[in-house]
């Protein structure tokens, strides 16, 4: 009787075990395996998932998409975790360690999108105070931006503590009746200020390019001054606060690979070389995904359709 | 005479209460410090000669170290075992994921509904099989697998490694000292402090995410557990010890035994603090729901709220099947016959049978290693949504009543409280503060106060510490306010436990950014929505041990009081909250280390300070940041734990 009930069960695991084993794995083709890696924002959701589309597509690869955060990606990469990243905002530590020195991790050009970053505000705003499109109006308006949290001054909504920013010792380079209130992740800061602008109210924040949001509001930057020679960024370096009052520079954003995947004469890795696109285009995705919350395969796919051109130029027809 | 002396003895008034008199003190010691605050109000920071400013440096060049040196072609020894190790934890993750998916959907819920029937009844079974259902129903087929293999592999080895170790602290008076102080610093230290030293270490993967959700899940284990063993009465165990009962057959007759509610409060903690760490494992490599909760929260809110959904819904249908598998295999309340084994082996063999030809169907028939084909994620999402866009519309009713709220907090309570504590001169509030703790509890926690704020000034961390501190004070204390009551209330009544119970879970799982970004658009300003992150998921908590505490007063104590004819309220002040004291202080612990271990997600949504500079740490590759702004939260944490647990030391000191 045992025997009998045993064997039956043995038999059904046997069944199905051989069924599972039978199931062949999807035809690698000679493109293999792509791990590509996807940042939060809804700007690299955009380029990955096009990038991932292009590769199924035309090329036959079978794409992952890991979602490492930006510092830790390096080591993923120098491990052959994951094979390449689209958008890198000038991790400049990183690249001296993992590029430079070590040459585990392998440039890939650039993506074409240009990063801006500056201070804002709504453009309704401007309308009411036109002094306000340079930097030099806020002298007098600076408490226009007033907030519970910031007392007899102006608020100034700080960026996500991901992002490049100065703005601290920018106030004070510039001499500006403002307070710098760190309002947190970009979420919690994208809450701060649309709250605000759809009061009508005044709200002066650090914000950025490309980003699908100024699609959705009319947004104007405040013009900071010019830049000069010897102009400094990184505000850990400390000194004087006057060298860093300029204007933020613009960021060339640029592609990565693992050395594993440069050196592994994959079809794939030509076209992320050659993978570009402009702002526009990254904020036309980046919009059907963040505004409309679509799929971002689908976005991915409408956008190629449109664009069989630019998709031809990756894969090097 | 004998008698007239031992009735003079008697007759003595009983001494007053320890805290009347130090009250008197401490307020004078506060209008001191006020004085002190406006008299030299910013004026004396802490000065730059006692700050150690190259310690940042250091600790920068020691990553940069780490990573040279582990990323050659050949790295050394200590690299290879901590990358073996990385490769193991990969695979065990790894293997459990691919399982699920070569049962395919069919499989996998054959499997986990029929080992729960098996084991744990029809109940806990229905309600596994509702989890399984949501998750298709979501569409978050796939990225739940992934998180259930995770957390399955890293509750498992929480608490292989809890458990014991938690015994042997219930037994050991001086391994818990010992390793207490360890336990606070893998509580407190936020994990994006140790993140990249993790990642560095044991590269990126599952394997390092179960590495980060063990340091969080593996200190409650073995504190609830101590807490168990300790609580199991010492005439009972000296009872057994007369009996002639070896240690272990003390420990797995009647400790274990008898400790069993509290362990099965420690599974459950276990497995709600490891869910709870899915999204920070996310960032490492984790996959699963963390990823999804990530990238919702910044283009698709309505879809975080859902994967936060799936997370809390994995915990509670978890939670309630180890629980019922727990109670079936409790020995007092299973009188097995040889016919009942029999039939129980029956269906066993039964349920493997069924599990097998589920898979074996599901592959005949096409099915796929995921659920996809049917699923409600358009129509949830829709939902979702336009209930969030209803909070996000400043025109609504509730955003005119809570936004002047939220601005009053802050204007006219929590930023003066801020600028107090930031802009006092340094020598009064250094003192000040360890003349405060000197009066609450004595001279060691005095000590201990000055050296932990001391290493706050020379870490150059002095304002940020002190204005995270405003904000942690505040937090601590509406915690305990909320937490301590409700406990008690819990413990009290079987209908608030059951009400509670899940809205406990929910509070405990969901993941923080997903529910306080909305409520930022309620109330749009800084601090309030960290200190609110910071009651609602230390709560939880303090309100589980107190109630855990207060109900496993020895009945025969609350009896004894009955006989004397006390009413039941004073039952519960005079009787049982003084004999669960233990339980309760372990809460107000746990509560306020659960204050600070939410300070890193406070930063992220507008608190500032060392929150904010630990995140930044982390994100921005500035390890000096990062490790010395966790030291402050730590030295914090130090020094509020000694303060309020100072007094409880001093009076069983008295008291032997």
């Amino acid at each position: 009787m045992k025997f009998r009930v045993g064997g039956t069960i043995v038999a059904a695991l046997v069944i199905a075990v051989a069924i599972t084993g039978g199931t062949a794995a999807a035809t690698a083709a000679k493109c293999g395996t792509v791990t590509l890696n996807e940042q939060a924002w809804a700007g690299s959701t955009a380029n990955t998932y096009v990038v991932k589309n292009v590769l199924e597509k035309s090329l036959g690869c079978k794409v992952n998409i890991s979602k490492v955060a930006e510092v830790p990606v390096y080591q993923a990469m120098a491990d052959g975790k994951t094979d390449a990243i689209l958008e890198d905002w000038g991790h400049v530590p990183q690249w001296n360690q993992y590029v430079t020195k070590q040459k585990t991790v392998m440039r890939a050009g650039a993506n074409g999108v240009t990063g801006v970053i500056g201070w804002y505000v709504p453009t309704y705003l401007v309308k009411q105070h036109p002094e306000l499109k340079v930097w030099t109006g806020l002298k007098k308006d600076a408490t226009l931006f007033k907030s519970p949290e910031s007392g007899s001054q102006g608020m100034f909504l700080g960026g996500d503590p991901s992002y490049q920013q100065k703005d601290k010792t920018l106030i004070t380079a510039l001499g500006l009746n403002l307070k710098f209130v760190s309002v947190g992740a970009e979420p919690a800061q994208v809450a701060r200020w649309e709250q605000l602008y759809k009061q009508k109210k005044p709200v002066l924040f650090y914000w950025y390019d490309p980003q699908y949001l100024n699609a959705t509001y009319q947004l104007t930057q405040v013009q900071l001054p010019k830049r000069f020679k010897g102009c400094q960024d990184d505000e850990k370096q400390g000194g004087d606060p006057k060298k860093y009052a300029c204007a933020y520079p613009s960021y060339t954003l640029l592609k990565f690979m693992s050395k594993k995947f440069a050196t592994s004469g994959s079809p794939a890795v030509g076209v992320v070389k050659r993978f570009s696109w402009s702002n526009a285009d990254q904020n036309v995705v980046a919009g059907m995904i963040a505004g409309q919350h679509m799929n971002p395969d689908q976005a991915a796919q409408k956008w190629i359709a449109a664009n069989k051109a630019k998709v031809n130029k990756w894969l090097g027809k | 005479m004998a008698v007239a002396e031992s009735a003079g003895r008697i007759a003595a008034p009983a001494p007053a209460p320890w805290w009347r008199g130090r009250a008197g003190l401490v307020l004078l010691v506060a209008v001191a410090m006020g004085i002190a605050f406006i008299g030299w109000r910013s004026e004396l920071v802490w000065p730059a000669s006692l700050t150690w400013n190259a310690l940042a440096h250091h600790l920068d060049d020691f990553q940069t170290w780490l990573s040279n040196n582990r990323n050659v072609p050949h790295p050394s020894v200590f690299f290879r075992i901590f990358n073996g190790l990385a490769t193991f934890l990969d695979n065990i993750v790894g293997w459990l994921a691919s399982l699920f998916f070569k049962l395919t959907w069919a499989g996998t819920t054959a499997l986990g509904v029929l080992v729960v029937l098996r084991f744990g009844g029809r109940r806990a079974a229905l309600g596994t099989l509702a989890a399984f259902l949501s998750f298709a129903l979501m569409g978050l087929w796939e990225p739940s697998m992934r998180t259930f293999a995770l957390t399955f592999a890293s509750v498992s080895l929480s608490l292989v490694i809890g458990l014991p170790l938690g015994i042997l602290a219930g037994r050991s008076d001086r391994f818990r000292r010992v390793i207490t102080p360890v336990l606070d610093a893998m509580q407190i230290i936020p994990a994006f402090a140790y993140l990249m030293p993790i990642v560095l270490l044991f590269s990126v993967g599952p394997g390092a995410a179960v590495v980060t959700t063990l340091i969080y899940s593996v200190p409650p284990a073995i504190r609830i557990t101590a807490l168990g063993i300790r609580s199991v009465p010492t005439n009972t165990v000296e009872a057994a010890q007369a009996l002639g009962a070896t240690r272990l057959q003390t420990l797995f007759k009647v400790q274990l035994p008898l400790a069993r509610r509290l362990l099965l409060l420690s599974v459950n903690q276990t497995i709600l603090f490891a869910l709870s760490m899915v999204v920070i494992a996310g960032l490492i490599g984790g996959q699963g729901l963390g990823d999804v909760v990530t990238s919702g929260l910044y283009s698709n809110p309505a879809f975080a709220l859902l994967a936060g959904a799936a997370i809390v819904i994995m915990a509670i249908a978890l939670d309630r099947a180890t629980e019922a598998m727990a109670n079936r295999t409790d020995p007092t309340r299973r009188h097995l016959t040889e016919g009942d084994k029999k039939r129980l082996r029956l269906f066993t063999l039964g349920c493997a049978a069924t599990i097998g030809l589920a898979t074996g169907l599901g592959h005949a028939l096409g099915a796929a290693s995921v659920w996809s084909r049917w699923t409600a994620q358009a129509w949830l999402l829709r939902q979702v949504q336009s209930a969030l866009d209803y909070v996000q519309n400043p025109s609504t009713f509730i955003f005119h009543i809570t936004n002047p709220i939220g601005n009053f907090l802050v204007q006219y309570g929590l930023q003066p409280l801020r600028s107090f504590f930031v802009e006092m001169p340094w020598p009064a509030m250094t003192f000040g503060l360890a003349l405060i703790a000197f009066l609450i509890s004595g001279l060691r926690p005095a000590v201990v106060t000055l050296v932990m704020l001391t290493i706050i000034g020379v870490s150059n961390e002095w304002t940020q510490a002190m204005d995270t501190l405003s904000q942690v004070l505040v937090a601590t204390v509406l915690t305990m306010l909320v937490g301590i009551p409700l406990g008690v209330w819990a413990a009290e009544s079987a209908r608030t436990r059951r009400v509670m119970r899940p809205i406990l879970d929910v509070l405990q799982t969901l993941p923080q950014l997903v529910y306080i970004i909305p409520f930022i658009y309620l109330m749009p300003v800084s601090i309030v929505p960290g200190v609110i992150a910071g009651v609602l998921y230390a709560s939880p908590v303090v309100i589980r041990l107190v109630e855990a505490g207060v109900r496993e007063v020895s009945p025969h104590s609350v009896e004894a009081a009955g006989a004397f004819g006390a009413t039941r309220l004073q039952t519960l002040i005079k009787v049982k909250i003084p004999l669960a004291r233990d339980a309760i202080m372990l809460g107000v612990n746990q509560g306020m280390i659960m204050v600070l271990a939410v300070v890193v997600i406070g930063g992220l949504v507008g608190s500032g300070a060392l929150g904010y500079d630990v995140a930044q740490g982390l994100q921005q590759s500035l390890f000096g940041q990062g490790v010395l702004a966790s030291l402050a939260i730590l030295s914090l944490g130090i020094a509020l734990d000694r303060v309020t647990q100072g007094r409880r030391r001093r009076r069983t000191e008295e008291l032997a």
